[in-house]
């Protein structure tokens, strides 16, 4: 069985700028994929290539084993939110969404009933008569999110659609999200900048900077493989501040300790990149010669901090 | 994975749609009404000036029709000149473009969308025509003479007018450069009558679609001539059509989403 969608080496020049210069990566049917990057990293021309939007200059991918060259063929089984899509105001949700539907080549019957049962599971059946000119920003993304589904595709491109949300909303986007891979079984590529619900919702992240792909895997893999430097609060008792930040000066792995000077007993303590074994090391070090540990908080090694890492953002 | 139809003529789903956004609670009806309002002022003047002997019978009518012609050949071409650019600038054109449907298969639902005006222009008119022409027995010539230039001449400047979207990046540029064009096309109308004649003066009537066009509607309702006496005055409107709409569709079917066409 063939990937849902797959590139090899896709780039996509704009004149003299280079906008993706070597997306390769596969994901399957049923997984959410992170895409991610700070801002002009390629996602948004990445995303208009695989949907065929944009031609890529060079390189290849297919979609649900269909070849690039078949744009017609991966649009009828793709579904896509864009970043800056409008809606016209003027027409009715529902009106909106058979208008999609009949695009796909539906019925006039089907299409109803296709609209009527996308607009049921979004939340806006009771709004499928109102205007969309008059509909709320997230009413709109959640409509946007009906269009994409109007043909059942196979693989979803989802390009920012928590932006301008309240947290409330974002919420509520990404539990959508989840449902589409869940029960539809459909491949979801999601970009956005939410790095936290990426964590929670992606089973796979993809991270462009510059037009590159610079990391592929789980959150975990891609924490572990970012090494991001980490870093610790302790709290030991006062007075002992100045001994505790010698002590773990010496441990393997500490990059830098700073002791407060206003005797709150709080160091901050900063790990070398790779640092798993010295955090258990530096805790051992002072038990050992009796210091009280009074409270330890570990932080860092967190996607946010691979994230910042791998795109130079430090 | 699931098994879905790509449809093949995408067109007439975005005809219908196109129809519905400009008839239903769109500028079609606003415009229908605007249009028939210039009708009756024109039909009002023209009778006036009959009535006064200013005007001949039949040239009455010739007045009246080429208005009609002109003015619904212009509401095509309006109607044209937004049908890509509008969708740019409302953001709304990727999401059709993300739809199976051939490029060229939007651009051509829209041109004929955008034909709609001229036909209800064309059917607003007939009863001015009517009146205006009661008695002279110059109806039927004036109406179907009328119908077959005017439709050149809306499939002309709405097939320029889709041209034009195609490539503009905003609908005010797509606006301006085709209003422009069109009065462009109406220049060698305002020439001194001493220009319009001799070679280079009727040369240039004859190229001109819209000067020859009008030129050939008025042979036949105020000269009484036959259809096909004057034909040759009709070949600039008809080529301008042929190869105004092939080369619209041909760069709609290549369109891009920022403006312009893929090389």
């Amino acid at each position: 069985m063939s990937a849902a969608v797959e590139a090899r080496g896709v780039g996509r020049r704009y004149g003299s700028v280079v906008a993706v210069e070597d997306l390769s990566f596969a994901v399957e049917a049923g997984e959410i994929l992170g895409v991610l990057g700070p801002n002009g990293a390629g996602k948004t021309t990445a995303i208009r290539v695989l949907t065929t939007i944009l031609a890529p200059t060079w390189g290849t991918f297919t979609v649900t084993g269909i070849p690039f060259s078949r744009p017609a063929d991966i649009r009828a089984r793709i579904g896509v939110l864009p970043e800056s899509g409008g809606y016209p105001e003027r027409q009715t949700g529902g009106e909106y969404l058979r208008y999609h539907a009949r695009l796909f080549g539906r019925s006039r019957a089907d299409s109803r009933a296709i609209a009527d049962e996308l607009l049921a599971e979004v939340g806006l059946h009771e709004r499928r008569r109102s205007l969309i000119g008059g509909y709320s920003r997230g009413m709109r993304q959640r409509l946007g999110i009906a269009r994409a589904l109007v043909n059942r595709p196979d693989v979803v491109f989802l390009d920012e659609p928590t932006l301008g949300l309240d947290p409330a909303g974002q919420r509520q986007m990404l539990e959508t999200v989840r449902r589409i891979a869940r029960e539809r079984g459909a491949c979801v590529l999601l970009s956005t900048h939410l790095l936290a619900e990426v964590e929670e919702t992606c089973s796979r992240i993809l991270i462009l900077n510059r037009g590159r792909v610079v990391a592929d895997g789980t959150v975990a893999e891609i924490t572990r493989s970012a090494a991001a430097p980490r870093s610790a609060t302790l709290r030991v008792a006062p007075g002992h501040a100045e001994r505790a930040g010698a002590l773990l000066r010496a441990v393997e792995g500490i990059h830098d300790v700073e002791v407060p000077q206003d005797q709150s007993g709080l160091l901050a303590v900063t790990f070398d990149r790779n640092g798993e074994v010295s955090v258990n090391e530096a805790l051992v070090a002072l038990t050992r010669r009796g210091l009280p540990i009074l409270s330890f908080e570990l932080e860092g090694a967190r996607l946010s901090d691979a994230f910042l890492a791998m795109t130079e953002a430090v | 994975m699931s098994t879905v139809t790509v449809p093949r003529r995408g067109w007439p789903a975005v005809l219908e749609q196109e129809l519905r956004d400009l008839w239903i609670g769109g500028r079609g009806l606003a415009l229908g009404v605007a249009f028939s309002i210039l009708m009756s002022v024109v039909a009002y003047l023209v009778a006036t000036n009959r009535g006064l002997n200013f005007l001949e019978h039949r040239e009455t009518v010739n007045l009246a029709l080429q208005v009609a012609v002109a003015v619904g050949a212009l509401l095509a071409l309006l109607a044209g000149a937004d049908a890509v650019s509008g969708e740019r600038e409302r953001g709304t054109l990727e999401s059709l473009l993300l739809s199976p449907v051939s490029r060229l298969g939007l651009t051509g639902g829209k041109l004929v969308a955008a034909l709609s005006l001229w036909a209800a222009a064309f059917a607003i008119t007939v009863p001015y025509v009517w009146f205006l022409g009661r008695g002279v027995g110059v109806v039927g010539d004036s109406l179907a003479t009328g119908a077959v230039v005017g439709t050149l001449l809306a499939v002309s400047l709405a097939s320029l007018g889709v041209l034009i979207s195609v490539f503009a990046v905003s609908n005010r540029v797509s606006l301006s450069l085709s209003l422009f064009a069109l009065l462009a096309l109406f220049v060698p109308t305002q020439l001194p009558s001493g220009a319009q004649k001799g070679w280079l003066g009727e040369g240039l009537l004859r190229i001109d679609p819209i000067t020859a066009g009008e030129h050939y509607v008025g042979r036949i309702v105020v000269d009484g001539r036959g259809w096909t006496e004057d034909v040759s005055w009709l070949l600039s409107p008809m080529i301008a059509a042929v190869v105004l709409t092939t080369v619209a569709l041909g760069a709609g079917s290549r369109l891009r989403l920022a403006g312009g066409v893929a090389g």
